[in-house]
């Protein structure tokens, strides 16, 4: 059986880790935390690594329930995810044109920050992360097709929010 | 130029009936500077798709991570020498056990043989005695036999001897 490495193998997992804590909680300290405690958490389980099938799943797996955790944590603490999902830094350039695309980015970032958590990650994992139903349903624990279900309804609120917007 | 293959595409995408890579012939189509103005409204959902694949963390994430994993790695290593230090002690009294035993187990086994031994051999001259009495009574009765034998042939010999003696 082949090795795991954890510098070789693990590692280079983070982007998509952070990504997928990055969509769940919209905070980037907060994703970037989550990140670090995955990463740890596998690496002390490293003499188990033989036994887990697909390192990347079973990796998605545990940042999204420490995601969740996360998100459940602050929800506890009533602050609103709204508030920390748009301290983003305002790029907007001088330019209309730019200006223009920078408007609808936003608008698309409202309308999928909107959606709930479930529909928000698997869209995430098809769309950015390129998984098949299947992957999507082992990472999330749950059937193909509640997959399917949860992405169609978070890509026909996305195009009826696009539709009414122009 | 026909946009139809893109516009249903598109179609199938929202309903969710398409493939891995028809959504990205979708996104590459929408990453390109002309797209038709009756398709623009989407541009915006894909491109911003696109900035979230871009999302990564910093260089000196890993840094931090590495140095987390080898801190951990170094006191394992201090452990693993301790043991591997031991192991030669473990290893003498792992043969000197061994030794110990085999020697009691057959220190054990001799002692116990030589016990057997002259439980037989007592055994042994028990049962001659009762033997030898008995062969004697056998051979006292033998004898006696043979005597009665040798008194009723010495009784018949004259008279052979004699008949012997006439047809010589």
């Amino acid at each position: 059986m082949k090795e795991i490495s954890f510098k070789n193998d693990v590692l280079p997992l983070k982007d998509k880790l952070f990504r997928l804590a990055l969509r769940i909680t919209l905070n980037r300290e907060e994703a970037e935390d989550i990140v670090q405690d995955t990463l740890m958490k596998l690496w002390n389980q490293r003499d188990e690594w033989s036994a887990i099938q697909n390192m990347e799943t079973y990796s998605m797996t545990i940042c999204r329930n420490l995601s969740l955790d996360a998100i459940e944590k602050k929800e506890r603490q009533n602050i609103s995810l709204d508030e920390t999902a748009h301290d983003r830094p305002d790029t907007s350039r001088t330019q209309d044109e730019e200006l223009m695309k920078q408007q609808q980015l936003n608008t698309v970032m409202h309308i999928i920050g909107q959606l709930p958590e479930k529909q928000r990650t698997i869209m995430q994992l098809r769309d950015i992360e390129g998984k098949s139903y299947q992957e999507i349903a082992d990472i999330m624990s749950i059937n193909v097709s509640d997959v399917k279900v949860n992405l169609f309804r978070a890509r026909q609120k996305v195009v009826g929010s696009i539709n009414k917007e122009s | 130029m026909n946009y139809q293959y893109i516009e249903q595409l598109l179609d199938r995408f929202w309903n969710c009936e398409t493939t891995l890579e028809e959504e990205q012939i979708l996104r590459s189509f929408f990453s390109q500077a002309d797209v038709p103005s009756h398709l623009k409204q989407y541009t915006a959902f894909f491109a911003y798709e696109a900035t979230l694949k871009d999302e990564k963390l910093g260089e000196d994430f890993d840094k931090r991570i590495l140095a987390m994993t080898e801190e951990e790695q170094a006191v394992e290593a201090k452990t693993v020498k301790l043991a591997t230090r031991i192991a030669p002690f473990f290893k003498a009294a792992a043969v000197v056990a061994v030794v110990l035993t085999i020697g009691n187990i057959a220190e054990r086994a001799l002692r116990d043989n030589s016990v057997s031994d002259t439980t037989v051999g007592v055994t042994d001259t028990y049962i001659k005695k009762e033997d030898i009495t008995a062969k004697i009574k056998i051979i006292d009765h033998t004898r006696s036999e043979a005597m009665a034998k040798t008194d009723s042939l010495k009784s018949q010999t004259p008279t052979i001897s004699q008949e012997n003696l006439i047809i010589e």
